[in-house]
């Protein structure tokens, strides 16, 4: 979960690390009783990049000129994102802009230290400009002198870089994060830091064992407002704008299956994974209704034509997913009042393997739905079928 | 590695719920499963299995143990690899998936210096097919032969399985490293155990996006294993940053090139190695069957 910049602010603040003055602005009239004084900087509350190329960041002198600017960035979108709070903070005129930040790496499986003295920039586009420290064993303080001294610092920067880098691992261990980044670090002519742009990004695994994190995710949640909450039903991605449903139990499996309906000619519109149905942690839905909840929304897209069901070695057999497949199909033609949500129903295609198989075939058989047990053929057939014209 | 049939084997987050039902799946494949850790059950049997409240008092009741493997809450999975660690267990799978990626750095810095084998989080374990089952494989689909399988994922790995026992190719082992940005043990050491396993012949590694361990492997296949290997790789099709709770695929590498991690870097890293590649998993029957007869069923 990506943190947005009033935040990261905050628990920056917390650590110790300098942060400017400013203050939260839920709407333009926040700025009659602004505390900070003038000049201040305005900044749109967005997660995605780029925001001051796109008009997100605005100084401003006065009250009412603030206030004109507030009303245009709450109405700015940024790649499609539009900001539910701004930041107002005190203007900062820094010497020079460093960058810094702490990483999870999955080549060294371990904290990876990050800075460049030439900070503000796109780091993606300088990699060599930064420099890196692995963080092998326990953490203590000499592993962020080591990044100081790679990035060419010099005298009493060493220390008070060092002091700061040895903060933000401490946070991103605290509150389990994927990624913590300063950037820009202003540094005064005097030598005074302050984190003057901040992102934070915590590991969505373990959300929930942060009382105060798992808050801030329910509110995000809320405000998404959507129909089926994240983790109820599996995972499901929008993959492209085609005709085809997947749904499958593994990750694995399920981009193997979309590989190969897209390699036969046909595009999917979504992809489910309802989980591989072995583990028995902690979904809140047992493996068949996860099953017949997943046909139920991917019907519910009215793209979509044909849906694959591919389904390999789960504890269920492929009697028993027959049998939830076929109810629902069962339900489908007993209520078609249901199908006033839309013209018809995608055609099924079901894929399974395992020890049942002759049974899940005469299920699936008595409501007119064929079980393909060559997973080549079942993508042959969705693709056949993914090339009918729709019912008008 | 230790994976015969006598190896004993300890089951950690033991419950009523699933791992009961998974360990005696085991045992019934032959697995020699000697107890369970629950720190509430202590005392009571399940599934014939008896269960401890610590590692420590299993192991002074049944003696040294060479495997744990550890269901349960991903939360409690580190301090349960812990405490194997500290009761002299070197071979840990674990099969729970949530494992927060900062408690695998933690599990990892003592791991090394024990020199304690990893396998997982959030991975299936282990099969030998016909002899030990080492978590939760999907057995019935497996075939004992010469083929070995190393994978990031669970049911993909099936799929694999079933292809190649459908051609009459039986597997020597099935084992899923996980598909969490951060894992234990690695296709590395992977392609090094089932190059020195007697009973294995060819090698199928299945990899998909994320992270650079397919890259590494591929450049570790062409200087140091000697048995022939095919390469798979899912999710070519897949946009970029879609993992459908693989967090794996979204693995930072930092500094190593923007490329890196995606399928078509992953493809490319094989074919340099000069590793034949099979498009879709129907393709590699006939790839191991070729390799086979290319390297005389041996070495090359």
């Amino acid at each position: 979960m990506d943190l947005l910049e009033y935040q990261a602010k905050e628990w920056f603040r917390e650590m110790g690390i300098p942060v400017l003055p400013s203050q939260r602005i839920d709407r333009p009239s926040d700025l009659k009783g602004l505390k900070i004084p003038y000049p201040v900087v305005l900044k749109s509350q967005v997660r995605t990049g780029g925001r001051g190329r796109a008009g997100g960041v605005k100084f401003v002198e006065n009250t009412i000129d603030a206030i004109a600017a507030a009303q245009t960035i709450f109405h700015l979108s940024i790649l499609g994102e539009l900001p539910e709070v701004l930041l107002a903070e005190t203007k900062y005129d820094a010497d020079r802009e460093f960058y810094l930040a702490v990483v999870l790496d999955a080549a060294a499986r371990r904290p990876l230290l990050l800075g460049s003295f030439q900070g503000g920039i796109d780091v993606e586009s300088a990699p060599e400009l930064l420099q890196q420290v692995v963080v092998e064993q326990e953490f203590s303080p000499f592993y962020a002198r080591r990044l100081s001294l790679k990035m060419g610092l010099q005298g009493t920067l060493i220390q008070s870089v060092s002091s700061i880098v040895e903060k933000m691992y401490q946070l991103f261990v605290q509150k389990d994060l994927d990624l913590v980044e300063i950037n820009p670090l202003g540094v005064s002519s005097s030598g005074k830091l302050m984190a003057l742009d901040g992102k934070v990004t915590v590991n969505d695994r373990a959300i929930a064992r942060h009382p105060d994190i798992a808050l801030m995710a329910e509110k995000k949640a809320s405000r998404a407002n959507s129909r089926y909450p994240a983790g109820m039903l599996g995972t499901w991605e929008e993959v492209a704008a085609g005709n085809v449903g997947i749904l499958g139990n593994g990750a694995g499996l399920v981009m193997t299956t979309l590989d190969l309906v897209t390699d036969a000619g046909s595009k999917a519109a979504t992809c489910l994974n309802l989980g591989h149905g072995r583990n028995l942690n902690p979904l809140p839905l047992a493996f068949g209704d996860r099953l017949k909840q997943g046909l139920e929304f991917l019907s519910q897209n009215k793209s979509i034509q044909v849906v694959l069901i591919n389904i390999v070695g789960s504890i269920f057999t492929p009697g028993e997913i027959a049998e939830v497949i076929a109810n629902f199909v069962q339900h489908q033609e007993e209520h078609p009042s249901v199908s006033k949500m839309r013209h018809a129903y995608p055609r099924l295609v079901v894929r399974l393997a395992g020890t049942d198989l002759e049974l899940a075939k005469e299920r699936l058989a008595a409501v007119q739905v064929l079980l393909v047990e060559n997973l080549d053929e079942a993508v042959e057939q969705t693709v056949r079928l993914a090339k009918v014209p729709a019912k008008r | 590695m230790k994976l015969t049939p006598e190896s004993k084997v300890l089951i950690q987050g033991f419950d009523e719920l699933g791992s009961s039902t998974h360990a005696a799946l085991m045992k019934a494949y032959g697995t020699n499963v000697v107890a369970g850790i629950n720190p509430g059950l202590g005392g009571h049997t399940l599934n014939d299995i008896p269960v401890f409240a610590l590692v420590e008092q299993a192991l002074a009741v049944v003696g040294a143990v060479d495997t744990t493997i550890i269901f349960g809450s991903p939360y409690q999975a580190l301090d349960a690899a812990l405490e194997a660690i500290a009761a002299d267990i070197r071979q840990i799978i674990i099969i729970c998936a949530g494992m927060p990626p900062l408690d695998m750095v933690n599990l990892l810095r003592k791991a090394e210096t024990t020199e304690t084998l990893i396998v997982g989080p959030n991975s299936p374990g282990i099969i030998v097919p016909g002899k030990i089952l080492l978590g939760t494989h999907a057995s019935e689909i497996y075939t004992p032969g010469t083929v070995g399988i190393v994978s990031r994922s669970s049911t993909l790995t099936y799929e694999i399985a079933l292809q190649l026992t459908q051609a009459g190719l039986g597997q020597s082992i099935g084992v899923s490293i996980g598909s969490d940005i951060i894992t234990g043990s690695s296709f590395l050491q992977w392609l090094q155990i089932l190059d020195e396993d007697e009973t294995t012949q060819a090698i199928v590694l299945v990899g998909e996006p994320g992270g650079n361990s397919e890259e590494a492997a591929a450049r570790y296949i062409a200087e140091a294993i000697d048995k022939p290997v095919i390469a798979y790789i899912a999710g070519r099709q897949a946009p970029v940053g879609k993992h459908w709770g693989h967090t794996g695929t979204l693995a930072a590498v930092v500094g190593r090139g923007a490329n890196v991690g995606t399928a078509q870097s992953k493809l490319a890293a094989f074919k340099e190695a000069k590793v034949p590649i099979a498009e879709r998993p129907s393709q590699i029957p006939e790839l191991v069957k070729k390799a086979l007869k290319k390297g005389g069923g041996g070495k090359e």
